[in-house]
């Protein structure tokens, strides 16, 4: 603040709390939808303040059979399933990537560059314009319908080789030298140097991949069909559709809510590594 | 403990040739100062030396073994790095034994050890700190200190005080002698720094554009300096230089005022005068228009132009003197060097 | 690129690079190989023979008015978006940069609804916008509007781009507020000596200063809008109401998943692929170049 103009930081500070209140009710409504009966969530004006049947929603939502009308696992299940992908994703996606930038920064090899084109091709391919073919390809490997299925073809990753690759080429020289002077093979000096030093950039990494890794939509929709490898984004769809015909949008809602409440929480509670982790990856 | 030999050592990157057939025979327990300008070569020699850097051609030796095609670990050598190489996410005690773990060495030998270095470098209240808990100084003393645990029949100091303040810097030096000596290691230290070389080194390696051009003790080299390149870079302030011309016994300076020819000789040459080797004398040749003056307390530095010519000179006066600016004043020339005019080479005295 | 030195020549380096190299080339650029040869194929309604066609499907395409349609939709859709969440997040960052010492509360309050996914996204706009139940269609009806995406396509499209919209204010805001809290105090002191007030600094000095990060999120944006909202149109609209928020991505997915059309889904597969190479290529080249501060 330069000048002192209490009117003018009044102002600001209205807009900015106006602001966060746009922002934040569309997830008031859901809160306060999952939070009533099934049968008041049926006549117009729906409630604006939360109800008394919070708790009870959560355990029909988590262990009931799901939505009547909807052929969905019950949504523990689907929750558990989401949770396996967003790890596999995010832990197989900084596992490959952090050894292939190693390999491309470190070792002087025919092909090399060869190599790092064709990683930095996959930037260009997202699955969405891929979808048939790559479809197909799961489908021939036999991998509908199964957590390798879902995370495997994901974990191919320019973004996170790119950082690692930027990270590595701040480590000074002289680290790679003074570990050669001591002793310390390429696997050794990976393993006891390289690691440790980019501990932070693998936990920013994390948090992104996490988030991106259970969010994902069009790709889990494509490859399951068994109602228990379904993941909790694709039984919102389900349930949005079963809604038409008979609406239990308290149970919808408690599901939205527990969808989004592990990444929601993965970026309030790590907010330092998350901005970290965002910045950097899109550079 | 071992010696080093270099035998003709060339380096190229493609075509561009780095160093031109190094030869040196270090003795055991001597310590070498590599120095010269950046971009002369002296860091690449050293990493050569290390095993970080591919030989062209030529041999190294360390001991009676040829260590051209050995991997850095296995060369029994240790290296202290400008930047000191820390492994920031290690403690000192860790820094230390890592090169040590990697060995296999047993527990007890490698604590023994790590102790026995932090007593000599005073670390012991620091050996449980991360580096950067550390100040310039101490980070300096680890880098030493992770040298010394490995016992090695070589260190090799590549700048290690560059990155100290002014007054850090003169301390360390001390001490790396000191410890050098107390060890009696043979050791190869890298610089710019020509004060650093003199009070370093047992010898001084000079070299410039992947040449050696001088190799020999500080005294050898400051009092007949083999080149023109040489008599410039060691002592400051910095040897005076005249174009001159031999006729007989005398050099005809370009003012015309002529002094005795320090070396056999005929036609153009080029003359060398240390700033500290002119005395005042009302009656000397040597006549100087003074133009500033710096006094730096126990002398007095006077810059100006030989009289009647743009040809600067400096010479380095005793105490406090203070010349008014735009009086001439007259020297006698105490040692004078002189050299070949297109070689720069030193002329035969 | 590359390190002065490096580990002596071994296998290891193709190991290591193996597992990335082996998926990047089955489950990408076989499959992008794939589309680009299916997209000169046309199939018999029975799959049984294939005729290659050279850019028959391509030419199909461009003249089926649906296809265009989409296009410019995808084109309008995408600029909405960008558009209302840059601007939106834009003012909520310029007063959250004034208030200072203030501003890291208000991050925390706003940067939340990046990690919700697109279709959950989708879901809750869905039920505020219930034609029935919505609170916003009730509160719509009390000034006389009345509210059914179901048969207002335009109301529809409106409702994805809030929705998609609402997401991405998060990542803006973020990006705003840091480009705006790294521009030098100094700078914006010296414009207050020269007497310019906190209005006429944001637009003569701040806005010009982050000149690049409005380009950079320019690009993200778009890139969001074309691939990343597909969750969003899938489960609130599917398209609909009569194509009105069909965009070029869910009509690859329905064309090909679900209506089988293998070369004309293709031939749609290989035009997002350029466009994504196009913003790729726009992204490297212009976005790397940040102005000094």
């Amino acid at each position: 603040m330069i000048e002192n103009r209490p009117w003018l930081n009044l102002f600001a500070h209205l807009a900015l709390i106006l602001g966060v209140a746009i922002v934040a009710l569309p997830i008031w409504i859901t809160f306060v939808a999952a939070s009533h009966e099934a049968a008041r969530m049926m006549q117009a004006p729906i409630p604006m303040l939360p109800g008394g049947h919070f708790w009870e929603n959560l355990r029909a939502t988590l262990f009931g059979e799901g939505l009547s009308g909807a052929e969905t696992a019950p949504v523990w299940r689907m929750l558990l399933n989401s949770l396996v992908m967003a790890l596999g994703i995010a832990a197989g996606k900084i596992a490959i990537s952090i050894i292939s930038a190693f390999a491309i920064v470190y070792f002087k090899f025919p092909f090399r560059m060869a190599f790092f084109w064709m990683i930095f091709i996959t930037l260009m391919l997202p699955v969405e314009v891929r979808i048939l073919p790559t479809y197909e390809v799961v489908s021939d490997l036999g991998l509908l319908n199964s957590y390798w299925g879902l995370t495997v073809p994901l974990i191919a990753s320019a973004t996170a080789t790119f950082m690692f690759r930027q990270v590595f080429l701040t480590i000074p020289d002289e680290m790679l030298e003074s570990a050669r002077i001591d002793g310390a093979g390429p696997l050794r000096f990976f393993w006891d140097i390289l690691l440790p030093l980019s501990r932070t950039n693998i936990a920013a990494l994390f948090v992104i991949l996490f988030i991106y890794g259970w969010n994902q939509y069009l790709w889990p929709l494509l490859i399951t069909t068994d109602r228990d490898m379904s993941t909790v984004m694709i039984s919102i769809k389900q349930m949005l559709e079963a809604a038409e015909q008979s609406p239990q949008w308290n149970i919808i809602m408690m599901t939205a809510l527990l969808a989004m409440l592990p990444p929601v929480a993965v970026v309030i509670a790590m907010q330092k590594l998350f901005v970290k982790g965002l910045t950097e990856t899109d550079k | 403990m071992a010696g080093i030999k270099l035998e003709n050592l060339i380096k190229s990157y493609g075509d561009t040739r780095i160093l031109h057939g190094i030869d040196a025979d270090i003795a055991d327990g001597e310590m070498i100062v590599v120095v010269g300008p950046s971009g002369c070569g002296k860091s690449t020699l050293l990493r050569m030396v290390a095993g970080l850097e591919a030989v062209t051609a030529g041999r190294i030796l360390i001991g009676e073994r040829v260590v051209n095609d050995l991997e850095p670990s296995q060369r029994d050598i240790a290296m202290v790095f400008q930047n000191y190489a820390l492994y920031p996410h290690m403690t000192v005690r860790q820094n230390m034994a890592y090169g040590l773990k990697i060995r296999g060495m047993s527990r007890a030998e490698i604590a023994r050890r790590v102790d026995e270095a932090a007593d000599i470098l005073e670390l012991r209240p620091y050996l449980d700190r991360k580096p950067r808990q550390l100040s310039g100084g101490q980070r300096q003393r680890v880098a030493m200190g992770r040298a010394i645990v490995r016992h090695p029949q070589v260190f090799l100091f590549d700048e290690p005080l560059s990155n100290l303040d002014a007054k850090l810097r003169v301390q360390m030096r001390l001490e790396i002698r000191k410890l050098q000596r107390r060890l009696g290691v043979t050791s190869i230290y890298v610089t710019h720094d020509q004060v650093e070389a003199m009070t370093l080194g047992d010898r001084l390696m000079v070299l410039n554009k992947g040449v050696v051009e001088q190799f020999g003790s500080p005294i050898e080299l400051y009092e007949r300096p083999a080149s023109v390149f040489v008599a410039g870079f060691i002592g400051s302030p910095a040897m005076n230089f005249l174009p001159v011309r031999v006729e007989g016994d005398a050099a005809i300076l370009p003012n015309g005022a002529r002094l005795p020819a320090p070396a056999r000789a005929a036609g153009e040459a080029t003359l060398g005068a240390r700033p500290e080797h002119l005395t005042p004398d009302e009656a000397g040749p040597v006549a100087v228009e003074v133009e500033v003056l710096e006094q730096l307390g126990a002398a007095t530095l006077v810059h100006g132009r030989l009289e009647g010519t743009q040809h600067e000179m400096t010479v380095q006066l005793d105490g406090v003197r203070a010349p008014e600016a735009g009086r001439i004043m007259r020297f006698a020339p105490g040692q004078l060097h002189l050299f070949d005019a297109a070689s720069g080479k030193r002329l035969a005295d | 690129m590359l390190k002065r030195v490096h580990f002596p020549a071994s296998p290891l380096p193709y190991l290591l690079v193996a597992p990335q190299v082996l998926i990047t080339l089955v489950f990408f650029i076989w499959p992008a190989s794939q589309a680009l040869w299916q997209s000169f194929l046309i199939e018999d309604a029975f799959g049984l023979s294939t005729e290659f066609v050279w850019f028959e499907n391509f030419e199909a395409l461009f003249h089926d008015s649906q296809y265009l349609a989409s296009f410019w939709r995808t084109l309008v859709f995408s600029g909405a978006v960008a558009f209302l969440s840059m601007s939106f997040a834009l003012a909520l960052a310029a007063f959250a940069d004034h208030v200072g010492r203030g501003a890291g509360t208000y991050r925390t309050l706003l940067i939340w609804p990046y990690a919700v996914a697109p279709v959950l996204a989708g879901a809750l706009w869905l039920f505020m916008f219930n034609p029935t139940l919505g609170i916003l269609p009730y509160l719509l009806e009390m000034v006389g509007y009345e509210w059914n995406h179901h048969l207002n396509g335009t109301q529809a499209m409106l409702l994805v781009i809030l929705a998609a919209a609402w997401k991405q204010v998060a990542y803006n805001f973020l990006f705003y507020l840091a480009a705006m809290q790294s521009i030098p105090r100094s700078v914006i002191e010296a414009a207050a000596i020269d007497g310019a007030g906190p209005v006429r600094r944001f637009f003569s000095i701040v806005f010009p200063l982050i000149s690049p990060t409005t380009f950079f999120l320019l690009v993200i944006n778009a890139v969001y809008a074309f691939f990343d909202t597909f969750g969003i149109i899938h489960a609130v609209t599917q398209g609909g109401p009569a194509n009105a928020t069909t965009t070029l991505v869910y009509k690859v997915f329905n064309d090909g998943f679900v209506g089988l059309d293998l070369g004309g889904s293709a031939a749609q597969s290989v035009i997002l692929m350029a466009l994504v190479i196009a913003l790729t290529a726009v992204q490297f080249r212009f976005v790397e170049k940040r102005v000094e501060y």
